[in-house]
């Protein structure tokens, strides 16, 4: 069953744990400077609404930390298919186009759920109060399959690595600071806001904010998250089916 | 009794944008046969073993295996290939076990099995003591060695070579081929090679398609193509150039030598003449 699932997750699974020290450590370096220089820095005498700016940015940076590992996978999907060819065992293999992607962004999800983890440790030690529900872990798990799937398609779109960069420049970096991680949308101009609202983390970090902090829910929300998470997945299973060497 | 036709290939064609790399290759081979596809680099085998595996579709043609349309039950008949690419992709951070179950598990090779048929093939291979050994220690021709078993560990009907022996020590090249060899006798494998170079096409292969410009040019026997030119060759230093004159027998061919004032000799033809005779250019250049 899932012969071509187990296979991806085999490989993936076991390359990340050879390198899984070196890989958790990196990994705990980028939230730890953002609470430093936004927490410490300048929150500490900060307010957003009835919350203090430290349990604000918690979840913001679990929501970044996530993305970044999920939609990670892209570079790793790069360097097997141009440097290594790897991939193109996945292309000759009798196995269907969507076990291959899914097995990608469950593994992508993994390392999502590695990255939130880092920064739960982080609030635990700096003593940020933040509460830990069902809602929390549906809104985090479409969050990382979102971008997981979102990275696989890209994927096969990119050709060498400066487009993977140039993806990272023009995509990531600014939706992680413009989707309500770092501040409150509320506080921007409209044409903003609405150029926001097309984009998918705005969705995920306001639920991931909302059930972790106890501030108003938008249900409605989720329905976005499960539209995104459809629209990725299927452009993935699509880019993958089209994808040449 | 005739073997069944394995491979039946109908006016595969691959373009990119105006580029024309593959221009209506046509041609079938029957279960058991090993096949050379030979011809300079760019001459478009890559590509045609890449439309042929899997890994691009053709513009326009046909592949059928066994008389099946590859393009229409690909999952299927692609657990009947096997495909040693011209890079060793492996996974360099897995084992060289590892790496062969990861295989096995895209194959849907029962892992009852599996883990015996791994033993076999590294036995068979001579890698027992790599078997827990990071790929990324590995020398050459032992990547090589690997990837040739993975591809193995299916039981392929037809196994796709592409240039098997690139970049490797002359030593660990003649290895490889009695390697092949062994494989293509013992497992009854129809083998479907790629190369440049002459010696390997002459060596290992029952039949060699010549292909240049993508496009076939000559199909047949080692001996049948060279009997084209005929099977002597006198090579003639002159200033400029070394010219070759050919003959069917020996004799006739030491006979001329003896007339001759310039420094020459005498040698066998090889295919690489007969690409010389039809394209008026060397593989190798």
């Amino acid at each position: 069953m899932l012969n071509g699932l187990q296979a991806v997750l085999y490989r993936d699974i076991n390359i990340f744990m050879r390198k899984a020290k070196k890989q958790i450590i990196a990994s705990s370096i980028s939230p730890l400077l953002y609470l430093i220089a936004f927490g410490w820095g300048f929150g500490s005498h900060v307010q957003v609404g009835d919350i203090a700016y430290t349990s604000f940015l918690i979840p913001g940076l679990i929501t970044m930390a996530s993305l970044n590992q999920s939609f990670g996978i892209n570079g790793e999907i790069n360097i097997s298919r141009f440097y290594f060819h790897t991939f193109d065992e996945y292309l000759i293999a009798p196995v269907s186009t969507y076990e291959i992607v899914l097995g990608e962004v469950i593994y992508g999800m993994m390392r999502g759920f590695l990255g939130a983890f880092i920064v739960f440790m982080y609030a635990l030690i700096f003593n940020v109060k933040i509460n830990f529900s069902l809602l929390f872990i549906i809104a985090i798990v479409l969050h990382t399959f979102m971008f997981s799937s979102l990275g696989v398609a890209l994927a096969m779109f990119v050709r060498d690595h400066a487009s993977q960069q140039s993806l990272n420049t023009f995509v990531i970096t600014p939706m992680i600071f413009l989707c309500g991680t770092f501040f409150p949308i509320e506080k921007l101009p409209v044409i903003f806001k609405a150029i926001i609202h097309l984009l998918p983390l705005t969705y995920s970090t306001s639920l991931i904010r909302s059930t972790l902090t106890g501030t108003h829910l938008y249900y409605w929300h989720f329905l976005m998250l499960i539209v995104f998470c459809a629209v990725f997945f299927t452009l993935a299973i699509y880019s993958l089916k089209k994808v040449e060497v | 009794m005739q073997a069944n036709i394995a491979v039946d290939v109908k006016d595969i064609v691959k373009t990119y944008g105006t580029k024309v790399a593959v221009d209506g290759l046509t041609f079938s081979f029957y279960e058991g046969q090993f096949v050379g596809l030979l011809g300079p680099n760019g001459a478009g085998k890559t590509t045609t073993i890449n439309m042929l595996t899997g890994l691009m579709k053709p513009t326009s043609g046909s592949v059928l295996y066994f008389s099946r349309d590859f393009l229409k039950n690909s999952i299927e008949a692609k657990s009947y290939i096997g495909v040693v690419p011209q890079a060793n992709n492996l996974d360099r951070d897995l084992t060289a076990y590892e790496n062969l179950y990861q295989h096995g598990l895209l194959y849907k090779i029962p892992k009852k099995t599996v883990k015996t048929k791994i033993s076999k093939l590294l036995d068979f291979a001579g890698l027992v003591e790599y078997r827990d050994k990071l790929v990324k220690t590995f020398s050459g021709g032992t990547k090589r060695r690997l990837v040739i078993i993975r591809a193995l560990l299916h039981e392929p009907k037809i196994l796709f070579l592409d240039e098997p022996t690139v970049g490797l020590d002359p030593q660990i090249r003649r290895d490889i081929w009695d390697f092949i060899i062994k494989i293509n006798q013992s497992h009854k494998t129809t083998i479907l090679m790629t190369t440049h170079y002459i010696e390997e096409a002459e060596r290992l292969c029952e039949r060699v398609m010549i292909i240049n410009n993508g496009k076939l040019i000559a199909d047949g026997s080692p001996d049948d193509l060279k009997s084209t030119v005929g099977a002597y060759v006198l090579e003639i230093y002159t200033m400029e150039r070394i010219e070759e004159l050919f003959f069917d027998d020996r004799q006739s061919a030491v006979d001329t030598l003896k007339r001759c004032t310039k420094p020459c000799k005498v040698r066998e033809a090889t295919l690489e003449d007969v690409f010389l005779k039809i394209t008026g250019r060397r593989i190798d250049a």
